[in-house]
């Protein structure tokens, strides 16, 4: 069977499997844009907090994802909940990383001029150093996500969704048949879905980005 | 906020003290100084002599640590201070519009925080673009990104009076820009500030800038101590010190001669045609320019013939130039 009759025939599975890959990435990326974006608010102006912030999210990031997933084993389980929870924790460093740098990259005379208004701190920093720092802030998210796409596929190894287990499956009976084909259908459904989400990246900087960083003389 | 009987509110500080953290001694000591309502006072010093300190206390983006601030004799420290800087004009060098917002945006910020309704801040904003010289149908809706410095800075100018407040401080607010567009923004300033009498502090190391737009000028030591505090003429006639002089530089005379116009000298008889001309409201200092270009001891204004000895004599040196004669 060549590859595209292997595609055609399995299309549910494969499309079920491609769907959820999606989603799990998806779900972690919004959980750790908020902790991330949140967490980078409340620390950009504390060097301490901020770095410590910073250590934790890289130290993380060390952790070899499939150690990762199994010392989860035992506090969460098998499946969607580790999953989850290891791709969240690898997430957070880049996105941190640039709320941090964004923010404290906004030009001191802008929020100096904007407290000399009479704005507060809070409302200088939500509507004037995060509009500023949102387009470093979304690059930052971007680079997660690419990321988390690529270690979503090793969650397989916990039963976790996603086409990991094409992969998986294809690997442990190389040779048999269509072993090669799963394996192949799998790594190109990751490709594919890598692509799809940063076409939406793209999309979404453009809409996001204030016309105002855009514009040029 | 402020009780005002001209476009400002008198200004008073006493004893005000900022000692920062880790320092030895106070980055200003103990100043006290009265400011006139409506009057522009230009703060020069040296870099670091806590010119800047000292008036950001007044908005208080510096807390003092001890002293007193009164704007139209209210106790500046007893008000919370986001509601307070929304009341005093602030306008830096770097001008600090924000990029993400169009020109239109920027100035009407400050009536937002208050919460007028929208006509009525987007009618000041049209009428405070106009009143900088930028059309506002052109600019309202452009990004400051757009605009080059010159106009950023008149933006910057149009926002810091959008609430009409009775204060305004000025850190600079020319300094970026070059020499061309600085004289050219200084003079539209003095011209807008003729009509509205706001009580202004304005910053500046520039001693000439200071001469220009001031109303008086504090000359400021190190930890903001006040050298002295007068009108530039003055200071120009009587430095108070050899420190204030040197501010002041070798032409003290010419810098007096630029503060007078020919209409303040007494005229020697009927205009003349035949010798040199000038025009009404000229600066003696361009006057004795034009003599000398030609070498004349008199030129004419329409008011009658302007002589040397009568220009020297305005600027109280009549015995000197009868002494050259």
């Amino acid at each position: 069977m060549s590859l595209s009759e292997y595609v055609a025939s399995r299309w549910d599975t494969l499309s079920l499997a491609a769907a959820e890959h999606a989603l799990v990435v998806a779900i972690a990326i919004g959980i750790a844009t908020l902790a991330g974006v949140g967490i980078g608010l409340v620390t950009h102006r504390v060097p301490r907090a901020s770095n410590a912030s910073l250590a934790v999210s890289a130290g993380i990031l060390t952790i070899p994802s499939l150690a990762l997933l199994t010392l989860l084993i035992p506090i969460t389980g098998l499946g969607w909940t580790s999953t989850l929870v290891a791709l969240t924790a690898y997430a957070l460093l880049p996105i941190i990383r640039n709320t941090v740098v964004g923010l404290r990259g906004v030009d001191r005379a802008t929020v100096e001029a904007g407290r000399g208004m009479g704005m507060s701190r809070v409302r200088v920093l939500m509507k004037v150093q995060l509009p500023l720092a949102w387009p470093l802030i979304l690059t930052g998210i971007r680079v997660s996500t690419q990321m988390l796409i690529g270690i979503a596929a090793i969650a397989a190894f916990v039963d976790g969704p996603g086409l990991g287990t094409q992969i998986f499956e294809g690997l442990s009976r190389l040779g048999s048949v269509n072993s090669l084909n799963a394996t192949l259908a799998g790594t190109f459904g990751i490709v594919i879905v890598a692509l799809l989400f940063d076409l939406f990246f793209s999309v979404v900087r453009h809409l996001t980005t204030p016309r105002g960083l855009r514009v040029r003389n | 906020m402020f009780e005002t009987d001209t476009g400002g509110a008198q200004i008073q500080l006493r004893a005000l003290t900022k000692q920062f953290p880790g320092q030895a001694e106070p980055a200003v000591d103990s100043v006290d100084l009265d400011i006139p309502a409506g009057e522009l006072v230009a703060f020069v010093g040296p870099s670091g002599c806590g010119k800047t300190t000292t008036m950001k206390m007044i908005n208080r983006l510096v807390e003092p640590t001890s002293g007193e601030i009164r704007i139209g004799g209210e106790d500046v420290l007893a008000l919370p201070p986001d509601e307070l800087r929304r009341h005093i004009g602030y306008v830096i060098q770097q001008i600090g519009l924000f990029p993400h917002l169009t020109i239109g945006e920027n100035v009407g910020l400050v009536p937002k925080l208050l919460g007028w309704d929208r006509p009525k801040a987007e009618a000041r904003t049209e009428d405070l673009l106009a009143l900088v010289n930028l059309e506002p149908g052109e600019y309202r809706d452009r990004y400051p990104r757009q605009l080059s410095g010159g106009q950023q800075q008149r933006v910057g100018v149009a926002r810091a009076l959008a609430a009409d407040p009775p204060v305004m401080l000025m850190d600079e607010p020319f300094g970026a820009t070059d020499p061309i567009t600085r004289e050219h923004l200084q003079n539209e300033f003095l011209k807008l500030q003729k009509d509205l009498r706001k009580t202004i502090i304005f910053v500046t190391h520039d001693f000439e800038e200071a001469i220009k737009l001031g109303d008086r000028i504090a000359v400021l030591r190190n930890q903001s101590h006040i050298a002295q505090y007068d009108t530039p003429a003055n200071i120009l006639a009587n430095p108070a010190d050899d420190y204030v002089a040197s501010f002041i530089g070798a032409d003290a005379t010419l810098k007096r001669l630029a503060l007078m116009t020919v209409d303040e000298v007494p005229t020697e008889g009927p205009p003349d045609p035949a010798l040199p001309q000038v025009e009404t409201g000229t600066s003696l200092r361009e006057a004795l320019d034009l003599m000398v270009a030609n070498g004349t001891d008199r030129c004419s204004s329409p008011a009658g013939v302007l002589s040397y000895t009568a220009l020297c004599a305005s600027i109280g040196r009549e015995e000197v130039a009868a002494g050259d004669r």
